[in-house]
């Protein structure tokens, strides 16, 4: 679980570790490693797309302690504990801080409603949980607590990365286990 | 000046219902001017079949085109690769999780691919019928509430969705497929249903 990619920081991207394959422990003699293996590519561009959502060259108005600390509070609300522990670990890694601490905590929500902090990590509740409620009104306030269009856009496919990961987790984890 | 004769500044209808009709997209946010996009930005666009056009959908993408330079492979591999579930099969899942995330955009688009490859229109109508309570004909029914039961919560599924997937006669790398392409649109309707809306065509 404590196997993030920041703790191979002296190895380049594409030789660390497949983050699926660590978090749910398939190893070499894994019938379902051998299964993901029938889908090479999709496997590999799962693992290229991690890192462009979790560790992009650009990160701007998300770093990647609060990238990791957002994926932690989503794989935590889908009750996805495998998962929840890799992005902790990672934000431990990354030099995360008490507030991103706290964010991992799907409970947690600041006391003044009205915040940024607090406008953001409702939508990240809503969409990641209640993605049909979503509507224009979540992107307008969004934009009123100061994040531009690119934020708006690099928090949208954050959000997606990670419960597309929680949903192939949760298939793979059923593969695994019966 | 003369009167405008741009019909896309006209005000048009958003769509809330389920249909197989084809619809535009309307971002909330502002599209990548592809006059000034950034080298970056431009090598991530390329990967968009050329004879489509570039999609405000992909132009909103572009924001990030680290992202979508990864993405766009992807979601194809997973809805087109060779072997494996059928692509029909594929579309239904995608078109399960649209349903319960109630992509109106993804859903039509996903079910009138459907009917084109398995010509059964009348399992579309159900779905948009009843939605999650559709009532199917076996195969489709063991896809359908394995999409519809995933996106609902993945939590919750386990030995009991296995069993029926095996029994409904899917190998391993057919539910496998199943899984990616209901897992690609758990990404896909949370960019599309929540950065825009759908609008009936002028």
């Amino acid at each position: 679980m404590s196997e993030t990619m920041t703790l191979h920081a002296d190895l380049p991207e594409a030789d660390l570790p497949d983050v699926i394959d660590t978090v749910l422990g398939l190893d070499a003699s894994s019938p379902v490693l051998a299964l993901r293996h029938e889908r090479a590519k999709l496997k590999q561009l799962t693992q290229t797309s991690y890192f462009a959502a979790l560790r992009p060259a650009e990160p701007r108005n998300f770093s990647y302690a609060r990238r990791a600390a957002l994926a932690a509070r989503m794989a935590a609300a889908w009750k996805t504990p495998e998962l929840a522990a890799h992005y902790t670990a990672a934000l431990a890694a990354e030099g995360g801080d008490a507030e991103e601490t706290r964010i991992a905590d799907p409970a947690f929500l600041p006391e003044d409603a009205a915040s940024p902090l607090a406008v953001l990590l409702r939508h990240v509740d809503l969409v990641t949980r209640t993605p049909k409620a979503a509507s224009r009104a979540n992107i307008e306030a969004l934009k009123a607590a100061g994040l531009d269009d690119r934020d708006i856009v690099a928090l949208a496919g954050l959000i997606a990365f990670v419960n597309y990961q929680v949903l192939l987790v949760a298939g793979l984890k059923m593969l695994r286990d019966h | 000046m003369s009167a405008p004769t741009d019909t896309t500044d006209t005000p048009r209808e958003t769509v809330h219902d389920f249909t197989t009709e084809a619809l535009d997209w309307k971002p909330y946010v502002g599209m990548v001017d592809y006059e000034s996009a950034t080298p970056s930005q431009r090598a991530a666009l390329s990967m968009t079949p050329s004879n489509k056009g570039i999609s405000p959908y992909v132009l909103v993408l572009a924001h990030e085109p680290e992202a979508l330079r990864e993405r766009t492979p992807l979601f194809n591999d997973i809805m087109y690769s060779e072997g494996g579930l059928s692509r029909g099969g594929r579309e239904l899942g995608a078109l399960g999780a649209s349903v319960v995330n109630r992509c109106v955009y993804c859903a039509a688009v996903h079910a009138a691919r459907y009917i084109q490859l398995e010509k059964k229109p009348e399992v579309v109508e159900e779905i948009y019928a009843r939605e999650t309570k559709a009532d199917l004909p076996a195969f489709e029914q063991a896809l359908f509430d394995f999409a519809v039961d995933l996106t609902s919560d993945p939590s919750e599924v386990g030995g009991y969705h296995l069993y029926h997937l095996r029994n409904s006669g899917l190998s391993d790398l057919e539910i496998l497929d199943l899984i990616h392409s209901v897992a690609i649109f758990g990404w896909a309707n949370r960019l599309m249903h929540t950065l825009g809306e759908p609008q009936r065509k002028a």
